[in-house]
């Protein structure tokens, strides 16, 4: 009996503690639908937590994780598709909101660089190649 | 050829290098954003109030006057440290300040308000905190300063300090 | 008494640095210089060892112990506790450094003695840099008086064996590399007209260095999927960057190295690589220290520590960089390597290797540089290491499982496809059968299982041919490899996840495996108290597997909670459960995860540590015929 109480009492603490603590995707979040289900968790997977250090929304134990779980799970029932809810994100929070840094001005060199370091590293190699058929 | 080759990492690392002091020696906080709907015009919206019966439309109270908005909760400890702050910008600075209330319990809210003083004009609801992420909301307390054409100019992150009660304030001067 | 005494032995071990460095220049008396590597190597424990004392019994008039420690937490995290913190971790590193000095210095004899002293006073340099950085921002010593009756206590997430001895196993690495930085600048200061064989010397550092790099890599990743609840063990944070940027650059130089010794080749471009392994050791300690950028794992914030560092690296970055940039000419040969021959399958690992991690090093500094350069901020996150890095490492994959097999010089391509024939067929045998068995077909599966097994058959073949010429530690560390690779395809490509909601005995399916939901109870240990549940596993013949017990713990002097999963492993797959919020009356949430292939990320990094052990040991042995 004691032991019952015992749990009681621990499971409202937690539950007090946790409420402000939702834990990551529940099961009441989770549409119907897998296919919709599917790209919500995608494109979870891909906004980053603004409260978390270095999490998705998918992963996050956040309060504002899970409302932006729910509010893009509306949206896609709703008929938008992944840009608009993409646009609706970052025209609140900005670029930052993005796990994957956007293809823009700002993010040309980031996105170009590794390129242009494997096609150097490349031409060292046939330069190597090349130089040492001469010999 | 292979001399000049090395110039090239030398003023990369030198780049690199001044990058970080600057960074260092800025005043800056590595974990806040900046909004990214400064410039912008508030986004509207459409809620029920807390103390009054009729209803609070965005567009009918902002594009008058100066207005600051916070966003504040009962269970929220810091929003209780700042609530000094919040109240001096109306009492001395006569500044009108809406304060919407977010994911928090209607009667709670009222009692906080009654005990400890109601800086705010309004105070809408933002019962599942939809507004808040109109606003590009992500921790509260957060205050935004408004101009008077309704384009929001400044958000703190955080609660009110002297710090920023007096930036605030400067900042109202300069702008109308 | 005690912490006034370690404070005491700080200070002294700074007053050897500098009479070190002021030995090995001018002086160079043997007796001098012995007298201070070991009076630095002793000052330097001493001073550790009572920090740890005040950790241990608790001196909470100690600011460090205060703000890190508690009476009830368990002895083996008040020790590690001493190094789980910023000016702790520093007395490490420290201790470490003074260590490997010592190693340096163990060297020495007559022939090579102007060659060690000069590489004892560039490494005596770096020593009084760490030392004074401690001494001046970061004093672990420093007294609260009046002493409270007990400290803050200890991040709970951090109270793991794992993470205990990841720090040290780190530091290991990056003053390995340290060490092999002070022989490189100590090689080009010279005119080395002994012909000191300064290749020889360095080797053993890099090889120590790498090893226990890895290792202490891959301990955080066990405490990150075992500790952080969702199965992640990666997630190319900025701090996990800063460790793994010195490891491919050391990747790169243990391989060009053995280039170097046996032809004499690519001497300017290993001078180089090895002032950039140490260099980004210390931009990571940067990156982690100086608050310039948040992370789970940065310590505390103080801009202040972040300049010292940053003007250390101005000073040994810019005195070696253009120290290479004047003296590195007479290290420059005219050898080029066709791509069909050793030396070319090390030099693509050592462009691919470089290219990685200067894609890693561009991922985590872009957003500083765009924060710095316009009003925005954006975050560069997992895809886009992902998008990058993985293209770039299959090719390097692809030439690290034939070039082994390859022979200096030219090699005859038929002889190379007659050694390697065996390997493609076993290779193309084993991913069908994968394929087989676990039914999903996703591309980045079948490149992953190819090339994993691509690297276990042809070292497997290397391994039953015991030819001479083949290193067994090479042939152990790459085994490693083509392991790692396996558990990381499997553990990611076909994971399975069930997010569901459970009452007291009801039941669920995940792949073959039927889970019951016994009890949920609490259970009380000395620092926390925890609501745990039980989970009965059962398989399809109904046979119980294992129990399962996840736990919701909280540590009432923390204020803090953490979730512990309960994970059942075997060779094939992992399950792991993690218990959410919930009551008795609405059931519980309950995340249930069939992760296959797990364990082999692990045996993985654990052969290759093996692996490395092992060419540590011939090194050794090898500089010991030298002297």
């Amino acid at each position: 009996m004691i032991k019952k109480n015992f749990i009681i009492i621990i499971s409202i603490c937690l539950v007090h503690f946790f409420s402000n603590n939702a834990q990551t995707v529940e099961p009441d979040e989770i549409l119907k639908n897998q296919e919709q289900e599917l790209r919500a968790r995608n494109i979870s997977k891909n906004i980053r937590c603004m409260v978390c250090q270095n999490q998705s929304i998918d992963e996050s134990n956040a309060p504002l994780a899970k409302d932006l779980r729910i509010l893009i799970r509306e949206k896609i029932k709703a008929g938008k598709n992944n840009e608009e809810i993409y646009k609706f994100l970052t025209d609140r929070y900005g670029d930052f909101i993005l796990l994957k840094p956007p293809f823009k001005l700002n993010t040309f060199a980031l996105w170009f660089l590794p390129l242009i370091f494997f096609v150097i590293g490349i031409f060292i190699v046939f330069f190597h190649n090349k130089k040492s058929k001469q010999i | 050829m292979k001399k000049q080759l090395l110039i090239i990492p030398s003023i990369l690392f030198l780049f690199i290098l001044l990058t970080f002091f600057y960074l260092l020696t800025i005043e800056r906080n590595p974990s806040e954003l900046p909004s990214n709907l400064l410039d912008k015009k508030i986004p509207k919206f459409e809620t029920e109030s807390l103390l009054k019966n009729e209803r609070f439309v965005s567009s009918k109270e902002f594009g008058k006057e100066i207005i600051l908005v916070n966003f504040f909760a009962t269970w929220c400890q810091p929003c209780r440290v700042e609530h000094t702050y919040i109240t001096r910008f109306s009492n001395e600075k006569g500044i009108r300040i809406i304060g919407i209330n977010y994911k928090d319990s209607p009667k709670k809210a009222v009692k906080w308000l009654s005990s400890l003083g109601n800086p705010y004009s309004d105070v809408p609801v933002d019962k599942d905190g939809r507004i808040a992420i109109d606003w590009g909301v992500y921790g509260i307390p957060e205050t935004f300063v408004i101009s008077s054409k309704g384009i929001i100019k400044y958000r703190h992150i955080g609660p009110v300090t002297g710090k920023i009660y007096k930036k605030i304030n400067l900042l109202i001067k300069d702008i109308e | 008494m005690v912490p006034s005494l370690g404070n005491l032995a700080l200070y002294l071990s700074l007053f050897f640095a500098i009479s070190q460095f002021i030995v090995s220049r001018k002086n160079k008396n043997l007796k001098f210089i012995s007298l201070s590597v070991i009076g630095l190597l002793i000052s330097s424990l001493i001073s550790f060892f009572l920090l740890m004392y005040s950790h241990v019994v608790s001196d909470f008039s100690v600011l460090n112990v205060f703000q890190n420690s508690h009476t009830t937490k368990p002895l083996l995290y008040k020790i590690s506790g001493v190094w789980g913190n910023h000016e702790g971790s520093m007395l490490l590193w420290i201790l470490v450094l003074t260590l490997f000095n010592y190693f340096i210095f163990k060297l020495f004899n007559k022939k090579n003695s102007v060659f060690i002293l000069k590489t004892l006073e560039i490494q005596a340099f770096i020593t009084i840099g760490f030392i004074l950085f401690t001494v001046l921002t970061s004093n672990p010593f420093e007294r609260m008086i009046p002493a409270q009756a007990n400290g803050l206590g200890f991040n709970p997430i951090l109270q793991d064996p794992a993470l205990a001895i990841h720090p040290p196993l780190l530091y290991i690495g990056y003053v390995g590399f340290s060490a092999a930085f002070s022989i490189s600048v100590a090689t080009l200061s010279l005119n080395n007209s002994e012909k000191i064989p300064w290749y020889n010397y360095m080797k053993p550092f890099v090889a120590t260095a790498w090893t226990f790099l890895t290792i202490g890599i891959a301990l955080g990743a066990v405490w990150a999927y075992y500790e952080l609840g969702w199965g992640g063990w990666w997630f190319w944070d900025p701090v996990e960057n800063a460790s793994f940027m010195p490891w491919l650059l050391g990747t790169a130089l243990l391989h060009s190295l053995i280039i170097v010794e046996k032809r004499k080749s690519l001497q300017a471009w290993v001078l180089l690589l090895s002032i950039l392994a140490f260099l980004l050791s210390v931009v990571g300690t940067f990156l982690v220290r100086s608050g310039i950028l948040t992370s789970v794992h940065t310590f505390a914030l103080d801009p202040s520590r972040g300049i010292y560092i940053l003007i250390f690296i101005a000073l040994i970055g810019g005195y070696s960089l253009i120290l290479f940039g004047l003296k590195s000419k007479r290290y420059f040969d005219n050898n080029y390597f066709t791509f069909f021959s050793k030396e070319g399958s090390i030099l693509v690992n050592n462009i691919l290797m470089v290219v990685v991690c200067a894609t890693v090093f561009l991922g985590t500094i872009y957003p500083l540089l765009v924060e710095a350069f316009t009003n925005s901020k954006i975050s560069v996150g997992e895809p886009y290491y992902n998008s990058t890095v993985i293209p770039i490492m299959i090719p390097a994959i692809l030439v690290m499982g034939i070039g082994p097999m390859l022979g200096w010089g030219k090699e005859d391509k038929s002889k190379v496809f007659k050694k390697i024939f065996p390997s493609i067929l076993i290779t193309a045998v084993m991913t069908i059968l994968i394929f087989l068995i676990y039914q999903s077909y996703s591309v980045i599966g079948i490149v992953g299982i190819v090339l994993s097994f691509w690297i276990i058959s042809n070292n497997l073949i290397m391994l039953i041919k015991k030819n001479k010429k083949y290193s067994i530690s090479m042939i152990i560390a790459h085994l490693g490899v083509g392991l790692l690779i396996l558990g990381i395809t499997g553990s990611s490509v076909w994971q399975e996840e069930k997010i569901t909601r459970m009452k007291i005995d009801e039941k669920t399916k995940i792949e073959k495996y039927t889970i019951v939901f016994n009890k949920i109870e609490e259970i009380r240990r000395s620092n926390y108290i925890a609501l745990q549940g039980n989970f009965l596993v059962f398989d399809e013949k109904r046979k119980i597997i294992t129990k399962l017990k996840p736990e919701n713990r909280f540590y009432p002097i923390e204020n803090n909670f953490t979730t512990e999963a309960s994970i059942h492993t075997n060779l094939f797959r992992d399950l792991y459960i993690v218990l959410g919020e919930g009551n008795s009356n609405d059931g519980w949430v309950v995340r249930i995860y069939y992760n296959p292939l797990v364990i082999w990320i692990w045996i993985g990094a654990l052969v290759i540590f093996w692996g490395g052990i092992s060419s540590i040991n011939i090194n050794l042995r090898k500089l010991k015929t030298l002297s």
